[in-house]
């Protein structure tokens, strides 16, 4: 049967060809497509955890539903020993964020001030290679400032910016600052919103010592994050919670999830095309076929050997299809992963949804690579279901008279 | 039932006008035609405790001058209240600095007293409506709610109020939910020439749990008559020093 299912692949071209250059670029396709789906979704949200965010950050209990100093982490060097003790941490460190309103001699704005260490911020964050202008580790009253900010204000390295807030005790904070440094991440809010500070200076004028608005730490390997967020949370004091980055960009991870779920549904209608595409021409090359294969039966051939014999020509031309199809898809996907396309303007677009570079690179997964192939592949077997129906439907004599 | 139903109206017209005479009563006794106070704030909050003290001019219903003393970080900070507005000059930056609508319910200094307690306390007579909700002995309850269009900020206040020297014994502060939000609370009272003044004011936000201001009057004088230029916006820099 397989060989009268491969000479007749040769014989009915027209639909053999239709077949295997509709399954080659359905495949191709999805693969592609699939994977600059995931790569660009991958890339977001990269960009956002390197850029500040970490992995995961451990608040007290209330900080995120009610905010405030009253909920600030008030003892770091009981919860910091736990971080440096926990493996698989590529680096930790704790930020104090304050809000105020930071002034030049014309303009104001309020902006997120945030007490960092900055050598250890190099390990755990992107603000160093944020760098545009002037020194990144600045000491003293100076601040590294978002270049947004600094565009807000009118003011440039080497001017006086006044900031009027409050320290953790509530008292009064009004200070002048100098700018000595400024960033650019590329995130729209974070670089129109915030000023940094090294920590040292910043204690001793939010009177902040020993104290956290969270401690961030980023993993070695992105997978084991979970794993180690529920070993640290176990050994942490009862009023302090730890979040995952799942939690801390949820809106940007169910941004992802809505995309990619509309994302398939556009595949699905594709595959939906392609499919009854195969299967009408299935169908009306195996009506055309009815006498041949009514001719088989009445010599002996069983109903099951007639449907195998279908059933192996789709499978020929899936499977010559999909070995064609897998590596250029695979190979595209690898490209560009190592390669990423290009688009001039795109993170000026989509900035408010974490685009920070005109870069749009795929994700090369070969375990999605094999889902996709095997759905492909499962909906061409699919497609000819019908037409074997259809055959067995006719008795051998019907099938020779059958016009 | 024609007269009976006069006698309602009448009554009802003379509580609410005595409810509002109480209160103008207690607005007087804590204003004067201008008062002068030195002030002590003890601001206690979650985790910290901290003290300050001010020196505070005012002259009728629109017009206010705070001076911060101490501690030394804060000294000449001052603040001037006029016709509804507010300004702050903070000396460390040489800045005057308008307080905007935005910020009028911030906290003020980090106190549990607002912007908007600093400029518009006189609005507890104009803005608001008074009705007294019952009398037992001298202390009266009366419920303030703001007249119509009013731009005010609170749902609803309820006082207790000793009718003896019109001093406020307890204001409760209710947002437009009805929900109570803060309470402030009056002892201590002393006379000072012929007004009565609660010494120890003492503030407490219900959503912040460890929260309490606590004021002291430690020095009021009454009716002295006090330089206009403590009532112009040059005043913010001149006497910050």
């Amino acid at each position: 049967m397989f060989k009268l299912a491969l000479k007749n692949i040769f014989y009915y071209k027209g639909r053999s060809v239709t077949t295997f250059v509709l399954t080659l670029i359905a495949a191709y396709f999805f693969i592609v497509y699939v994977s600059f789906m995931n790569g660009s979704h991958a890339n977001m949200l990269k960009n956002a955890l390197e850029v500040y965010t970490g992995s995961m950050q451990v608040y007290q209990k209330e900080y995120r539903t009610q905010g405030g100093y009253d909920y600030l982490i008030a003892d770091n060097s009981q919860v910091l020993p736990l971080f440096q003790k926990t493996k698989g941490l590529k680096a930790y460190s704790s930020r104090l964020e304050t809000y105020g309103i930071a002034s030049s001699k014309a303009y104001s704005s309020a902006i997120m001030l945030t007490g960092v260490d900055f050598d250890k911020e190099q390990k755990l964050s992107e603000l160093k290679k944020a760098l545009v202008k002037g020194v990144y580790d600045s000491s003293g009253n100076c601040l590294y400032m978002g270049k947004g900010v600094a565009e807000k204000l009118h003011v440039g390295l080497g001017d006086k910016v006044s900031f009027v807030g409050s320290a953790v005790d509530y008292s009064f904070v009004a200070e002048l600052f100098n700018i000595c440094g400024l960033f650019k991440t590329g995130m729209y809010d974070f670089d129109n919103q915030s000023a940094f500070m090294n920590r040292h200076y910043f204690d001793s004028v939010f009177l902040s010592e020993n104290m956290s608005t969270y401690i961030v730490a980023m993993v070695d390997e992105m997978k084991e994050n979970d794993e180690i967020a529920a070993q640290i949370a176990s050994a942490l004091p009862s009023d302090l919670k730890v979040y995952t980055w799942k939690k801390l960009m949820k809106s940007m991870v169910e941004l992802t999830q809505m995309d990619s779920f509309f994302g398939y549904i556009s595949m699905v209608l594709f595959f939906l095309v392609i499919f009854f595409v195969i299967m009408i021409y299935g169908f009306i090359n195996v009506s055309a076929r009815i006498k041949e294969l009514g001719i088989l039966r009445a010599i002996g051939v069983s109903n099951g050997s007639v449907s195998r014999l279908l059933l192996y020509e789709i499978l020929i031309l899936t499977v010559a299809a999909l070995a064609l199809a897998v590596p250029l898809g695979a190979y595209t996907a690898y490209y560009f992963q190592i390669h990423p396309i290009v688009i001039p303007g795109l993170s000026d677009m989509y900035k408010e949804y974490g685009v920070v570079s005109d870069q749009v690179p795929t994700q090369f997964d070969p375990v999605t690579i094999l889902w996709n192939t095997l759905l492909v592949f499962s909906l061409n077997l699919l497609s000819i279901v019908y037409p074997i129906l259809y055959t067995r439907s006719f008795t051998p004599v019907e099938a020779i008279r059958h016009v | 039932m024609k007269k009976i139903g006069i006698l309602l109206l009448l009554s009802a017209l003379l509580f609410a006008n005595e409810a509002e005479d109480i209160v103008r009563k207690v607005d007087h006794n804590m204003r004067g035609k201008t008062i002068y106070m030195q002030l002590n704030m003890t601001v206690k909050t979650k985790y910290h405790q901290r003290s300050m003290e001010m020196k505070t001019w005012s002259e009728g219903k629109h017009k206010s001058f705070v001076k911060i003393i101490k501690p030394s970080r804060d000294y000449g900070i001052t603040f001037l209240s006029l016709n509804g507005q507010m300004w702050q000059y903070v000396p460390t930056i040489e800045r005057i600095i308008k307080i905007p609508p935005s910020m009028m319910l911030q906290n003020w200094m980090g106190s549990d007293i607002t912007n908007d307690d600093m400029v518009k306390q006189s609005s507890i007579v104009d803005d608001y409506s008074a009705k007294l909700l019952g009398k037992k002995g001298s202390v009266a309850t009366i419920e303030l709610t703001p007249k119509p269009n009013a731009a005010v900020v609170w749902g609803k206040i309820v006082s207790q109020i000793d009718t003896r020297h019109y001093t406020g014994i307890k204001d409760v502060y209710y947002d437009e939910n009805g929900v109570k939000v803060r309470m402030f609370t009056y002892s201590q009272v002393k006379r000072f020439g012929s007004y009565y003044l609660p010494t120890v004011w003492q503030v407490k936000p219900f959503n912040k749990p460890g929260h309490l201001t606590t004021l002291h009057v430690k020095e009021a004088s009454y009716d002295k008559p006090i330089d206009p230029a403590y009532f112009s916006k040059s005043a913010l820099k001149r006497f910050s020093r």
